[in-house]
């Protein structure tokens, strides 16, 4: 027991970090700290009236041109008594101790120390590594806007602003991840939002204890009420127009520094089926599509297991023209037709993966070998049915329309559950499973809020907006299951 | 792991959650063998005169949804009865709920037998019943109650299909005369109590009246689901009457089942297989409620109704039915 105890101890302080808190910046204690970094530069450079200063930065974290026009030419041709007076950067604050120093230095500062007050000053002259503002490819539309994020959580912010210019669009900021320090910029529009979303979030995103976050997903994780659901609890999106609307609704934002997806929440099963399209067409088209998605999910989970269950369990089910087609396909096949469509299915999964993998050259080979050798071979070598292979085209196809990219990957795993089920008890299997499927949807939230929402809990004003999407001056108010403070879209009521 | 908490209240439900689960409560027995037990033409008179004494019952049901007492739940029912009553009331609701899981749950394995699994152990079909109601239950009363939406959606529009019943070649006017009784037997009788016995359910809605918005005037949304109710009993025995005609309709165990037999669709024979199947969400739905309430009143029984409801309970809960229905069986 004391033997533990003590161990515990002594890795406790083993683990601790030095208490560089209350300690004074020295140079001497900033050489210590960027020791063995090739990157880091001390120079030291006098000042007209001959006073010395030195400078310290990372090389590789900062703009050289702009050190150059900021703080080294105007240092010397300065003749003030301050170096604070005598530097151009925009951005310079008084360091005092050196955990400040060091933080500022990681953030592309340039340490300024000036000699003779025996002061250190910290100036921003970081080197945004930010790629053009591009178009998004994981939620491609033809027509709207073209733009998408970058992973320069600022620049992501501003395209957000430019869309809703309100001093209400409130930013909060937050660091997460011991070794990443990554910020996470929450988002809202004050005075909208329902207050309760925005105090789980902040709770959440303040509890969040751990080392690394590259991506977005990583803090969902986190943030996510129920972990082991194969559905996203949080909307992950690349698209600065999808962000606007979401805020516009009444949902928060939570943008993540060095990714270009953005997360968006509380977020529906429902929203899984919403393209930033269906905004653009015309709400009859808008909805037909929007049906498509649905039956098309419908379609992706359900089509291969019905295929086992009735040529399995239900042959009675089948219409005599059909039957005589698939008897002729099946008859001399040497698996079961759960382990056919089984065997189909994951041999569908490989290719798709692969396809995602491969580089884009290499796609066509891949395209010739899915389609042509695995699909026309292994039906002349009587491995599978024509029939199958149709439905499993089918089934492919339509997965591909729900146009978040995660659902299509969860839809998979569905898939296989509903066969195994249809496997065993048939139609009922299937039944089995839907009931299961929705039961779960039913008891998912996301930020605490019904993921099933508006179907249950039941709000009827929102179904102007779900399986179809209704004309946009009809939709007078905003979706009554996020209960934002403003209800009414229109400033004057009609 | 996190806490087993099936009676959480974190909010309320309107009125359209009421009328939803008093249709689906109502329609559980009528789509099995209703109209079987009522044969005659002039029974849908009989019908609409039930329909309007279910009404009364469902009067005095949102007379008690209004009273001060129904909001405290439990303490209400204490205050009006005492502790002991109370729990000898529950004690004796204990075997009414098993009786009502073990009639639907038979009722439709029956069914799910006869006409999609000839040769399947019944056993099987009543575990993997119990098996998805228990996981629908485990998610606690509040999501429960909000499945009931999700069962209302799914099933309801089954009765559209009986639509096609109404027209010629099927549809014969003759088959629905006499309109009037030329004479009443014992059967017709039987008829009428069991049309009142299936119209029955909602009265389990006093134990969920603190999960309910107590604004709301109930007795709308009451009426409502008991008129939809009695038009589908109305739409089932007359599309019924239509198709079997009266000679021929005590002949057939399930006749509702029956007649989507004959039903055809350009993509699949038998549709009835589908249908059925589709019937279980209601079920599931009924059956995860009673569920809810059997462990409900052992917590009562037990006086451990402040206590954490725990895992091992519900599922002992959940194992008990489930030895019943196979005893009963």
């Amino acid at each position: 027991m004391f033997w533990k105890k003590s161990r515990s101890k002594a890795e406790h302080g083993k683990n601790e970090p030095r208490n560089t808190a209350q300690a004074a910046v020295t140079i001497d204690a900033l050489r210590h700290t960027v020791a063995n970094m090739d990157d880091a530069e001390i120079i030291e450079r006098n000042t007209k009236n001959d006073q010395k200063v030195t400078l310290l930065y990372i090389r590789t974290l900062i703009d050289q041109e702009r050190l150059n026009e900021a703080i080294i030419e105007p240092l010397t041709r300065c003749s003030q008594d301050t170096i604070y007076e005598c530097i151009a950067a925009s951005k310079v604050s008084k360091i005092i101790t050196l955990e400040e120093a060091q933080k500022q230095l990681m953030l592309g500062s340039v340490l300024l120390n000036d000699s003779l007050q025996n002061q250190w000053w910290a100036a921003r002259l970081e080197n945004p590594l930010s790629r053009a503002i591009e178009t998004s490819q994981t939620e491609t539309i033809l027509y709207g806007p073209k733009d998408s994020f970058s992973e320069e959580v600022e620049q992501n912010i501003t395209m957000i602003r430019s869309r809703i210019p309100l001093t209400t669009l409130k930013t909060e900021k937050f660091t997460v991840g011991s070794l990443s320090k990554t910020t996470v910029v929450l988002m809202y529009i004050e005075g909208l939002i329902n207050p309760e979303f925005i105090s789980i979030a902040r709770n959440k995103l303040s509890t969040i204890d751990f080392d690394l976050f590259l991506d977005s997903s990583h803090i969902a994780t986190f943030m996510e009420d129920h972990t082991h659901s194969v559905f996203p609890q949080f909307q992950q999106t690349d698209r600065p127009d999808v962000c606007a609307f979401s805020l516009g609704i009444g949902k928060l934002t939570l943008l993540v520094d060095n990714t270009p997806f953005a997360l968006v929440a509380p977020m529906t099963f429902f929203h899984l089926f919403q393209s930033p399209e269906d905004y653009i067409h015309r709400w009859l088209v808008a909805s037909f599509l929007r049906c498509i998605r649905y039956i098309s999910y419908f379609l992706s989970i359900t089509t291969v297991p019905l295929y086992v269950a009735l040529t399995t369990h239900h042959y009675q089910m089948i219409p005599l023209e059909i039957f005589s087609v698939l008897l002729e396909s099946r008859s001399k096949l040497p698996l079961t037709p759960f382990w056919e469509a089984f065997l189909m299915l994951i041999t569908l999964e490989i290719i798709r993966e692969a396809s995602l993998r491969m580089p884009t050259k290499s796609g066509q080979t891949l395209g010739v070998i899915g389609g042509i050798v695995i699909g026309q071979a292994t039906v002349e070598a009587g491995f599978v049915s024509k029939v199958l292979i149709v439905v499993v085209g089918i089934s492919a196809i339509a997965s591909f329309l729900v146009p978040n990219y995660l659902m299509t990957k969860s839809t998979t795993l569905i898939q296989f559950a509903f066969l195994i089920l249809s496997s065993f008890l048939g139609v009922l299997g299937i039944v089995f499973g839907m009931i299961g499927l929705l039961a779960h949807l039913n008891a998912l939230t996301s930020l605490k809020q019904p993921y099933f929402a508006p179907v249950a809990p039941f709000y009827g004003k929102d179904w102007i907006d779900l399986f179809i999407r209704g004309p946009l001056h009809w939709m007078k108010t905003r979706p009554e299951h996020l209960r934002p403070l403003q209800k009414w879209r229109y400033n004057r009521r009609r | 792991m996190t806490a087993f908490s099936l009676y959480d209240k974190t909010s309320t439900f309107s009125g359209v959650y009421v009328m939803f689960m008093v249709n689906r409560l109502q329609m559980l027995y009528f789509i099995l063998i209703m109209p079987s037990y009522l044969v005659h033409p002039y029974m849908i008179w009989g019908i609409i005169v039930i329909g309007i004494l279910s009404q009364i019952n469902l009067t005095i049901l949102s007379k008690w949804f209004a009273s001060d007492y129904s909001a405290k739940g439990y303490q209400g029912f204490v205050e009006l009865f005492s502790e002991r009553a109370v729990r000898f009331f529950a004690f004796a609701g204990l075997f009414l709920i098993v009786v009502k899981i073990t009639v639907i749950t038979l009722g439709y394995v029956e069914v799910v037998h006869k006409f999609m699994y000839p040769s399947m152990d019944k056993k099987w079909l009543i575990l993997f019943i119990l098996l998805v109601s228990c996981y629908v239950a485990a998610q606690g009363m509040e999501k429960t109650i909000r499945f009931v939406v999700i069962a209302f959606l799914s099933t309801v529009w089954i009765a559209l299909v009986y639509f096609s019943f109404f027209f010629p070649p099927i549809a014969s006017l003759y088959d629905l005369y006499p309109l009037i009784p030329v004479d009443w037997s014992m059967h017709s009788w039987k008829g009428l109590l069991f049309i009142w016995s299936s119209l029955s359910g909602p009265e389990y809605l006093i134990c969920l009246v603190p999960w309910l918005n107590s604004k709301q005037k109930m007795l709308k949304y009451l009426t409502i689901a008991n008129a939809m109710s009695v038009l589908e009993y109305l739409l089932l025995f007359v599309a019924s009457l239509l198709f079997f005609g009266s000679n021929y309709l005590s002949k057939s165990k399930f006749p509702v089942i029956d007649m989507i037999r004959y039903l055809q669709s350009p993509v699949f024979d038998r549709i009835d297989i589908i249908l059925i199947s589709v019937h279980m969400f209601h079920f599931v739905f009924a059956i995860s409620i009673f569920l809810l309430y059997f462990y409900g009143a052992v917590r009562i029984i037990v006086g451990r109704l402040h206590e954490q409801t725990t895992r091992i309970g519900f599922m002992t809960s959940c194992i008990t039915i489930f030895i019943c229905m196979i005893i009963v069986k």
